[in-house]
C-alpha cells in the first residue's frame, strides 16, 4: 500500500511517527509528510522529541524553544527546550513549597535536592516526556507528527511510560494502604473523616498523564509508526531487531519507508564502476527488504541530487513520497 | 475547642467513661497502626526521595511534583533512616 492511500484509509489515524537509526532521514520524512499533510488542508504539528532536533536546520528558521511555530498554511513545527522546561518546572515546585508552608525561601536541603534532581541523566528526556504530554492531550491539531529520536533512545522514551506506570501503580498502592491505617487509626479514636491525601491526588493526576501519553503510543486506530530504512545490511539487522522491540511495547509498525535508493536510470549512463557496484549492492538489499518486509514497504524515496533544507526542497520531496 | 465544649467545660460521666475504654481497649492499637502509618510514610519518601540520601532509586522527574507535600517529614526521616541502632530499640 502506497503512503498516500494509508493516510487516506486511516483518516482517523493522527499520531503519526517516523523512527530509524541516526541519519537516515526521520526528521526530512516528518517535514515531507507534514507539508503534504498541511497542503491537503489538514492543520497539522511536526515536532520533535529529541534534545538534538534538527526541525529548525531543515525549516531553516530558528524555532528551538519557541512554542508552536507556524511555517505556513496549516503548518506548525515545535522544538521542546527540555532546558527551559525543567527550570520552570524547578521553579513550579519552589514556588509550590513557600506558598504551602508560608516560607521565604526554600530550606537548603531541600534545594540542594531540586537542583540535583536536574542534573539526574534521564531528567531531560522526562522533561519532554511531560511536554509532549501537553502538547498531544490538548488535541487542536488533526496531525501531530512525531520527529522521534534514533532507535535506541527511542526505545528508552516507548519504555519510560512503562517504567513510570509501574513505579506509580507501587506507590500508590503503598499511599493507599497507609490510607486505610489512617481510617483505621481515625475509626478507633471516633473522629470524623480524615482529610483528604494531596499526595494521593497528585500521584492520580501523574498516572493520568503517562496513561495519556502511552496510549497514544500504543493506541492501534490513531498512531502510526514507520521505519526509515536504506538499503544497507547493517541497517536491515538493526531494523529487525529494534521492530521486534518495538513489538513487544504495543507500538503499532504502519510500514517501512526505503530512503537513499540511488536511481536506476543510471544504469543506461556511462557511470564510473564505483556507482555501478553500488546500485547492485543496493538491488541484493533491495531485494531482501521486500522479502523482509513485503507489502509493509510504503514507499522508495530516491537519493536526491541535494540534502533537503528549505520548503522547496520539502515540496519536492513530498510530491516524489506522496504524488502530486 | 469546639463551641459546645466551650460551654460545658467539665467532662461527663459518660465521656470519661468512653475515654476509659478507649485507653483499655484501642489505645494500644490505634497507637501501633500510627507507628505503622509513619513506617509507611518513611517508606514512602524513600522510595519517592531516596536520592536526597544518596540511593538513586528512580528518575526523579516526578518524585519532584511530590516533594512539596514532604517537606516537613524530611528531617525526621533523614533522622530515623540514618540514626545507628541499637537493642532498645527492639523494646520500644
Amino acid at each position: 500500500m502506497s503512503l498516500k492511500q494509508t493516510f487516506l484509509e486511516n483518516p482517523e489515524r493522527r499520531y503519526i511517527m517516523f523512527g530509524g537509526k541516526g541519519g537516515l532521514g526521520k526528521t526530512t520524512f516528518s517535514a515531507a509528510t507534514a507539508y503534504w499533510l498541511a497542503s491537503q488542508g489538514k492543520k497539522v504539528l511536526v515536532f520533535s522529541v529529541d534534545p538534538q532536533a534538527s526541525l529548525s536546520d531543515i525549516f531553516q528558521k530558528d524555532i528551538f524553544g519557541k512554542g508552536p511555530v507556524q511555517i505556513m498554511d496549516n503548518l506548525w513545527a515545535q522544538e521542546i527546550d527540555a532546558d527551559s522546561h525543567i527550570k520552570a518546572y524547578q521553579q513550579e515546585i519552589r514556588q509550590k513549597i513557600l506558598d504551602m508552608y508560608g516560607l521565604d525561601k526554600v530550606p537548603d536541603e531541600i534545594e540542594q535536592y531540586i537542583q540535583a534532581a536536574s542534573s539526574e541523566p534521564a531528567m531531560e528526556e522526562s522533561a519532554i516526556f511531560d511536554a509532549v504530554v501537553d502538547i498531544v492531550v490538548s488535541g487542536e491539531y488533526d496531525y501531530y507528527i512525531y520527529d522521534l529520536v534514533p532507535l535506541g533512545h527511542a526505545l528508552y522514551y516507548l519504555s519510560m511510560a512503562k517504567v513510570y506506570d509501574e513505579w506509580i501503580n507501587k506507590i500508590t498502592k503503598l499511599r493507599e494502604e497507609m490510607r486505610e491505617y489512617e481510617e483505621m487509626v481515625s475509626r478507633l479514636k471516633r473522629q470524623k473523616e480524615t482529610e483528604e491525601d494531596e499526595i494521593l491526588r497528585e500521584l492520580q493526576y501523574i498516572r493520568g498523564r503517562i496513561n495519556a501519553s502511552s496510549g497514544i503510543l500504543t493506541d492501534k486506530k490513531k498512531t502510526g509508526f514507520f521505519f526509515v530504512i536504506i538499503p544497507e545490511e547493517m541497517i536491515l539487522i538493526d531494523t529487525n531487531k529494534a521492530a521486534e522491540l518495538f513489538a513487544k511495547f504495543d507500538v503499532p509498525i504502519m510500514g517501512y519507508v526505503v530512503n537513499r535508493v540511488l536511481p536506476r536510470e543510471l544504469l543506461g549512463q556511462d557511470i564510473p564502476p564505483y556507482l555501478k557496484n553500488r546500485i547492485a549492492m543496493q538491488d541484493k538489499h533491495l531485494k531482501d527488504i521486500d522479502e523482509m518486509f513485503g507489502a509493509q514497504v510504503a514507499a522508495h524515496v530516491p537519493e536526491l541530487e541535494r540534502d533537503v533544507t528549505g520548503l522547496e526542497m520539502i515540496r519536492q520531496l513530498s510530491e516524489i513520497m506522496y504524488g502530486k | 475547642m469546639s463551641p459546645e465544649n466551650a460551654q460545658e467545660p467539665k467532662k461527663g460521666f459518660f465521656q470519661n467513661f468512653k475515654e476509659i475504654m478507649y485507653g483499655m481497649a484501642s489505645h494500644d492499637m490505634s497507637r501501633y497502626a500510627l507507628r505503622t502509618r509513619a513506617s509507611m510514610e518513611h517508606l514512602f519518601i524513600l522510595i519517592t526521595m531516596g536520592d536526597m540520601i544518596g540511593i538513586p532509586i528512580l528518575p526523579p522527574y516526578y518524585s519532584l511534583r511530590l516533594l512539596p507535600y514532604v517537606v516537613p517529614q524530611i528531617s525526621t526521616w533523614k533522622r530515623r533512616l540514618l540514626r545507628e541502632k541499637d537493642v532498645s530499640d527492639a523494646m520500644f
